[in-house]
């Protein structure tokens, strides 16, 4: 077997499929910085009954998949898959590993670098290979989300990074996909430390921001707690969905479910409609990928009009009421 | 700690076999006019149905039966073969069950479990049981990621 054709590693994070997306999207981001090395794409399962999770992931694009089918990995333990992750690593030598930046993700990866003894970088948004230099360069949030640093790991590897659900788009289903599946060893397991006795959905209605194709945004500059279910009308009109900035979060106008950013969800709808939002780099960095930007706000030179397709300066709330009466009177 | 194993995975649908997915296997050959095999197809997206074929025998080296693509082709020890919802099942007459399939159906796929036990023409044992799934006994087994094309016993005698 030849074990230097697969250098790029993505974690198979299943927890919450099929809501959770961003294995599939990290396998397309995967394969593509793979092609540009020269390489295939791997995924890592690991869990007991997980042959639907490897068909899916195969199915996304997964050029090889890591599994281990095992009673003792039934549930997700943070030291158990440690272990394994870090032992196959140490076998097969990637030069990257990827995995989203969920909750299991942020907990899992920090201890497999810190297991050996490699850079991570966390909440990532951007990832590339730098054409000159062949980097792996990691963009990620920096001091407090002010700026976006580029990271690289040039000495350590493999090269660590978890990346927000939402920022890639996932290749499509392809039934007729096939992949190589290996079966590494299990290492000598550490003894399970918790025991899951049972588990419970959450009951609140999670928006699915992340899947829409119309994502109407409101920030501080909406002004109000009436104002801002006014976005929700609009929303409705427009059959999006509503996501909100960390201050709107705060001022109780809407839940950390729907917030977006650094330390919220990151969405690429087809169209963006940013209201009340002045654009800090903690907001932007979770609507990177959107493909069409409207944003409304009182101040011209707020930041988001950099980063617009087309602007509108004007009150929110006026701006708002307007575009409800008019879809209203054309839908 | 056991060596590293390795294969394939279909994104459509396998069968669970030796504790891997795989996207169909071979065991003997289906040319053969008596001996024994087991031929697990590899199925197309659109096909939900998994294809089994084999000549199986008892621990005696009596034989059993011919299937061939979950038809019962030969019976001279008056086997029985019962379609059930998530597969079939093949039997002896005394009711000893001789294979059985499962076919688990996900959003986007199939995996086809095995349990019973075979055994070849010198009452070699080829299938055996491992708790709730069925292990390949030796490394005689070829895997298959295409559609089996060759014939089987009966046509290559006629042909």
């Amino acid at each position: 077997m030849d074990r230097g054709t697969c250098l790029v590693w993505v974690f198979g994070d299943y927890a919450d499929y099929f809501q959770n997306r961003v294995t599939l999207q990290l396998i397309a981001k995967g394969k593509a910085l793979a092609s540009e090395l020269g390489t295939r794409v791997g995924v890592v399962v690991l869990g007991e009954d997980i042959g639907q999770y490897v068909m899916e992931y195969v199915a996304h694009g997964a050029d090889v998949i890591y599994a281990a089918d095992n009673n003792a990995l039934k549930d997700y333990d943070v030291e158990l898959f440690t272990a394994v992750a870090a032992s196959w690593v140490e076998i097969f030598r990637p030069e990257i590993f990827l995995a989203g930046a969920t909750a299991f993700g942020r907990e899992l990866f920090p201890r497999i670098a810190k297991r050996l003894r490699t850079g991570l970088s966390a909440d990532c948004v951007a990832l590339e290979i730098d054409r000159e230099t062949g980097a792996f360069v990691q963009t990620t949030p920096a001091f407090g989300g002010d700026l976006l640093a580029d990271v690289v790991t040039p000495v350590m590897r493999p090269q660590m990074a978890t990346v927000h659900p939402g920022i890639f788009r996932e290749l499509p289903h392809d039934p007729f996909a096939l992949a190589e599946l290996i079966h590494p060893p299990l290492p000598n397991l550490p003894e399970r430390k918790i025991e899951v006795v049972r588990r419970r959905k959450e009951k609140a209605r999670r928006a699915s921001l992340t899947d829409a194709g119309v994502v109407i945004v409101g920030g501080k500059g909406v002004g109000s707690r009436a104002n801002f279910d006014k976005l929700f009308q609009l929303a409705e009109l427009l059959g999006g969905e509503v996501g909100a900035t960390r201050p709107a979060v705060n001022a109780g106008w809407a839940g950390e479910e729907r917030l977006l950013g650094q330390t919220g969800k990151s969405v690429r709808p087809r169209l963006l409609i940013t209201i009340g939002t002045s654009g800090a780099l903690q907001y932007t960095a979770g609507i990177r990928g959107s493909e069409t930007v409207i944003a409304v706000n009182r101040d011209h030179s707020a930041p988001i009009f950099g980063l617009a397709d087309l602007g509108i300066v004007g009150d929110a709330d006026r701006i708002l009421s307007l575009l409800i009466e008019e879809l209203n009177r054309r839908l | 700690m056991e060596g590293i194993r390795s294969g394939a995975v279909s994104a459509h649908h396998n069968y669970m076999i030796s504790g891997m997915l795989r996207p169909g296997f071979l065991v003997g050959d289906p040319g053969s006019a008596k001996g024994f095999y087991l031929l697990a197809d590899f199925l197309l997206p659109g096909e939900n149905t998994p294809r089994i074929s084999g000549r199986f025998f008892d621990e005696r080296g009596d034989m059993l039966l011919e299937l061939t693509w979950n038809r019962l082709m030969l019976d001279p020890a008056d086997c029985l073969y019962r379609p059930t919802p998530y597969g079939f099942h093949l039997s002896k007459s005394s009711g000893e069950i001789i294979l059985e399939t499962t076919t688990r159906r996900f959003p986007n796929g199939y995996i086809t479990s095995f349990s019973g036990r075979l055994y070849d023409e010198k009452g070699v044992l080829k299938l055996d049981q491992e708790g709730s799934s069925a292990r390949l006994v030796g490394n005689d087994s070829i895997m298959l990621t295409a559609p089996y094309q060759g014939c089987f016993g009966k046509e290559k005698k006629n042909a």
